[in-house]
């Protein structure tokens, strides 16, 4: 027979009840009764029903915000295990919420608390959706509105893409599978751009597999961004808080998915406009700057204008000196004319005197050795001449 | 000139380029009215992708529930 140390009893005690699945991962309903606060901030008290009671506590990490009063209905989540130091079963509560909240809300409190400490739903995580997709998967229902009105949407917005539809049911038994098989054959397709989750309005129990922790781990391993489109705008689900973007409606996930070809349009037209202005004004800029060229180019050159009306200064300045020349030339040529005329005999002759030639000969005679008796002789007085006959004669030197 | 444009996407992303190009300036006169040619063209092709778009529908047949 072995003797053991109430330590190792405890501690085999404490072994056997963590290896309880069931133990481990545990709701259970009670009245509050015994209820302390440590200084610590930990919380003790009793889960109680008609006939039996559980130690419980709550340790201020968990709590928070928790109140608890004496005689409240509860549903309380933990795990049970055993408080060595004194050898008492304890339930070690993570989770508590008055009795009428129901049970799947708190099954939701508890995995959404769970999975935001793991991470998943880490707003850093999130990934940007692409703006222009081109394979776009869809994880609903074959049947139902739910995915007509998602093509109808997507076909309106930006019928370039591909829908790809992973068909699932998305309610009731085999739906949290489904959700997850769909989303696993999308991910293997590997060109996919982004993934909407979609399911239409329902209660809390029709959406419930939106809220399953496969379903969460699914959409968090997708390759691709994940748009959850779950019920109504007020239902918010596990797949939500999980998804890349969680959009209030089906119809809404297919809008985020998708930019609008109309605002494409517009742009385009717009994105012409400034291709249009900017050529035209870059045009006009360069066509000034020739202007501006082509005037400093006239501004350095020789002023031909000037310079033509020099020309025409200075010709007409040498014209006029030329005038002046021959004005005076013609006074010395009239002067000159004047004394000439002085010098000629006819102002002699108009005085009485004559000219005498010789006929044969037409010598003026000035001597009388010039001529003998006979010789005919012309005679030339002022206004005219007359012929005549030597007829004698006598010199002064014989 | 650039080569073909495959998607929508690729001709759109080419336009926002030209235009921005384009507006930037400091391009010689040859430069620039290439780059404006290159984006009317692409305006012409992000246009005519849009206007003869027509949504796929394809259904993934007979997921298996192997690996659910």
């Amino acid at each position: 027979m072995q003797i053991y140390t109430v330590s190792q009893v405890t501690s085999y005690l404490r072994e056997l009840l963590e290896s309880d699945l069931l133990l481990l991962d545990l709701w259970v309903s009670g009245e509050v009764s015994n209820l302390m606060q440590s200084s610590a901030g930990h919380l003790y008290f009793t889960l109680k029903d008609a006939d039996s009671q559980l130690r419980c506590v709550l340790f201020r990490r968990d709590r928070d915000g928790t109140v608890l009063e004496n005689g409240t209905a509860v549903i309380a989540h933990g795990q049970v295990s055993i408080y060595e130091t004194r050898g008492e079963l304890q339930f070690y509560v993570d989770l508590v919420q008055p009795e009428g909240v129901g049970l799947l809300h708190l099954q939701f409190q508890h995995l959404k608390a769970e999975l935001e400490e793991e991470g998943l739903f880490d707003p850093a995580r999130k990934r940007p959706l692409p703006p222009f997709p081109e394979r776009i998967g869809v994880v609903t229902s074959p049947t139902g509105a739910v995915f007509h009105d998602i093509a109808n949407v997507i076909n309106r917005r930006y019928p370039l893409v591909e829908l790809i539809l992973a068909p699932t049911p998305v309610q009731g038994n085999g739906a949290p599978e489904g959700i997850v098989r769909a989303l696993r054959a999308l991910n293997d397709m590997e060109d996919i751009d982004v993934v909407i989750v979609a399911r239409g309005g329902g209660s809390l129990e029709e959406l419930w597999a939106f809220n399953e922790e496969k379903v969460a781990r699914a959409i968090y391993a997708s390759c691709a961004p994940v748009i959850s489109g779950v019920g109504h705008e007020t239902d918010f689900t596990i797949a939500d808080y999980v998804a890349d973007l969680r959009a209030p409606t089906p119809s809404a996930a297919a809008e985020l998915a998708t930019p609008d070809c109309w605002e494409l349009r517009s742009r385009i037209d717009l994105y012409k406009w400034d291709l249009l202005s900017s050529i035209s004004s870059q045009l006009s800029s360069w066509s000034d700057e020739v202007g501006r060229r082509q005037d400093r180019l006239e501004a350095l050159s020789p002023d031909l204008k000037a310079s033509r009306q020099r020309v025409d200064e200075l010709s007409r300045g040498a014209w006029k000196c030329l005038e002046g020349l021959i004005a005076v030339r013609r006074q010395c040529v009239e002067s000159l004319a004047a004394q000439l005329n002085s010098l000629s005999p006819a102002n002699t002759l108009a005085r009485g005197y004559a000219v005498v030639k010789h006929t044969a000969r037409g010598e003026v005679i000035s001597r009388t050795g010039q001529v003998r008796v006979g010789d005919n002789i012309e005679v030339r007085v002022t206004d005219g001449a007359f012929r005549g006959e030597v007829v004698e004669g006598e010199g002064e030197n014989g | 000139m650039a080569e073909k444009e495959h998607t929508f996407e690729e001709a759109y992303r080419k336009l926002e380029e030209a235009v921005q190009k384009l507006e930037q300036g400091g391009l010689t006169l040859e430069q620039a009215i290439a780059v404006y040619e290159e984006g009317m063209r692409l305006v012409k092709i992000c246009n005519e992708c849009l206007n003869a778009a027509e949504l796929k529908i394809t259904q993934l047949q007979s997921l298996s529930e192997e690996g659910a």
